[in-house]
């Protein structure tokens, strides 16, 4: 343990300011448009002079991000978890519900604007949807794949059901979960931002489609920054929080297998 | 050390029956009428004896040992433990060590062997104490502290051995426990876990595929047959107690060894 390999997060920190220098200074080589490619700077302008627009819409599409991930997040873990534990209801919905997983849920928006109107609720109501299906599927393939032998010795030990749900289940789950909260937070994140670029009057992603209709290319890579920022933000959150309470994960030991029942749903991102 | 001297005096009649097996069968469901995987199994484990069971594969040892530790029914059969049925699982009866490191990968190892203490609510003054002096007895002072993944596959073992014994029944079931280990490693375990029983005085039921760890450890080996598994032959090891690695080397064990090997051999 004393040679250490270097951290992921040093790698990815030395990807990012890589990233931000191409970005500052290939658009100023002329190699791109400025319409295609304006410099960091540019950018940092826009958000610098309009602030307040740009706050604004952050507000609206946190606060859609919001109530969505407690459909996405709450509703998944929560209808995953029952799926996957209890057989019963696992064979009646599971196929029903794997199977409504591969409508593109995006076709049906203009539905959900019918019945929600353009503003918040519509975009809650669609991400909350759109991403609740496969932290529900993951989350139910990792409550699946719990230890028996975790079960087994529990019931040896002389645990009553409820005993084995509180002090087993929920705690072997416990990196599932996690797993589903990165992957829900992502997804409704995405899910939030495509339906307010599709029709809506608020929101960074009404930013984008604004700005890109009449070509400010600046202010439209303004809101996609911040889009960045927020899912960055999210999942560094996310994975905080992670490696504070699945502590016996942090070492690296198990983490693949995690990091395996998220890779079992495809995240085709926009449909 | 304390609390070892307490099990050494709760040494059991040696006339007493731990485990009373009769004419127990099982068929797993399945399809064409399911599998048999056991047939007609009668034992009887006089109580503080170490009994090691043997068998090809799948012969139906880990079964056997889930029914005597009510842990799954048979379908055919009376199992009785101190001269009771054994329906559900009972720790103050009987506690098991599986193969597979079942320890609690969230816990950490005092936390672990506290679990059962735990589980029926005692103080945790009291089950911390206990559990601490059971890690000692396992030799284990001082790791309590760590995650089952900072410890060797030997030291987990040790903890699953601390966590079978705390609620102290007087029957241990033991599933293979030291197949993950190096062949060093489960000398060390073997001889070990001889120390302990010597201190505790349980009746055990081991399960190995490893005849030389049979007849080191036993006091008498139960052979049984491929699937459905039958017991083909009881063979009493007559060697004298401490057992030390010497006696691996004598004419005795080797033919001990060697007549287990024929009865599993001869099966097709
Ligand atoms: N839950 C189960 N359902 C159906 N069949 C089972 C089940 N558990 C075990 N079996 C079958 O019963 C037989 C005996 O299995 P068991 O695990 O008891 O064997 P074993 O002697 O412990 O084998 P090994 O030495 O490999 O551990 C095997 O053929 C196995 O396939
Ligand atoms: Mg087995």
């Amino acid at each position: 343990m004393t040679i250490r390999r270097p951290e992921p997060s040093t790698v990815r920190w030395a990807m990012l300011v890589t990233l931000l220098f191409l970005w500052e200074f290939v658009p100023t080589t002329g190699l791109l448009p400025e319409l295609f490619l304006p410099a960091l700077s540019s950018t940092l302008k826009v958000l610098y002079h309009d602030w307040r627009t740009y706050f604004g819409a952050l507000l609206v599409t946190l606060y859609e991000v919001g109530f969505a991930m407690l459909i996405s997040c709450g509703g998944g873990i929560l209808v995953g978890a029952l799926i996957g534990g209890v057989m019963t209801l696992r064979n009646l919905l599971l196929p029903v519900f794997s199977s409504l997983y591969a409508v593109p849920i995006v076709i049906l928006y203009p539905v959900f604007t019918a019945w929600f109107g353009v503003g918040s609720e519509s975009k809650i109501a669609f991400a909350g949807i759109y991403a609740f299906f496969p932290v529900m599927l993951s989350t139910a393939a990792g409550i699946r794949t719990i230890e028996p032998h975790f079960i087994l010795a529990a019931r040896a030990m002389g645990a009553t059901t409820p005993q084995l749900v509180t002090r087993v289940v929920i705690p072997a789950s416990l990196p599932t979960v996690f797993a589903g909260l990165r992957l829900g937070g992502a997804l409704t994140i995405i899910g939030v931002v495509v339906s307010e670029m599709l029709t809506s009057a608020a929101g960074i992603g009404y930013l984008v489609t604004l700005n890109r209709t009449i070509l400010e290319s600046s202010r439209v890579f303004a809101a996609i920054l911040m889009i960045l920022i927020l899912a960055v933000a999210y999942f560094m959150f996310a994975r905080a929080l992670e490696r504070r309470v699945v502590v016996w994960q942090a070492a690296g030991k198990q983490p693949q297998q995690a990091r395996d029942t998220t890779a079992t749903v495809p995240v085709t991102a926009t449909a | 050390m304390q609390h070892v001297a307490n099990l050494a005096d709760r040494r059991p009649q040696p006339e007493e029956t731990a485990i009373e097996v009769a004419g127990l069968s099982h068929v797993y469901d399945g399809p064409d009428g399911g599998v048999p995987a056991l047939q007609d199994i009668t034992m009887s484990v006089g109580s503080g004896r170490f009994i090691v069971v043997v068998g090809p594969s799948g012969c139906g040892k880990t079964s056997l040992l889930m029914m005597l530790a009510g842990l799954r029914a048979q379908s055919r059969g009376t199992i009785t433990c101190y001269g009771r049925p054994i329906p559900d699982p009972d720790p103050k009866r009987v506690g098991v060590i599986f193969q597979e490191a079942s320890l609690f990968p969230w816990l950490t190892a005092v936390e672990n062997v506290e679990f059962p203490l735990s589980l029926r609510g005692d103080p945790k003054d009291e089950r911390r104490r206990r559990s601490e002096a059971m890690l000692e007895l396992v030799g284990l002072q001082g790791f309590g502290a760590r995650y089952p993944h900072e410890l060797s596959g030997g030291m987990k073992q040790r903890v699953s051995i601390a966590r079978g014994l705390i609620q102290d029944p007087p029957v241990l079931l033991m599933d293979e426990p030291f197949a993950a280990l190096d062949e060093q490693t489960r000398m060390t375990m073997g001889h070990e876990l001889l120390r302990i029983w010597n201190a505790t005085r349980k009746t055990v039921v081991f399960i190995t595929h490893s005849l030389t760890e049979a007849v080191y450890l036993a006091d008498e080996v139960l052979v049984m047959s491929a699937r459905p598994g039958r017991i083909i032959d009881r063979i009493p090891i007559t060697l004298p107690r401490p057992r030390t690695y010497e006696m691996m080397a004598t004419d005795v064990f080797g033919k001990l060894r060697d007549r287990i090997w024929q009865q599993i051999r001869q099966v097709p």
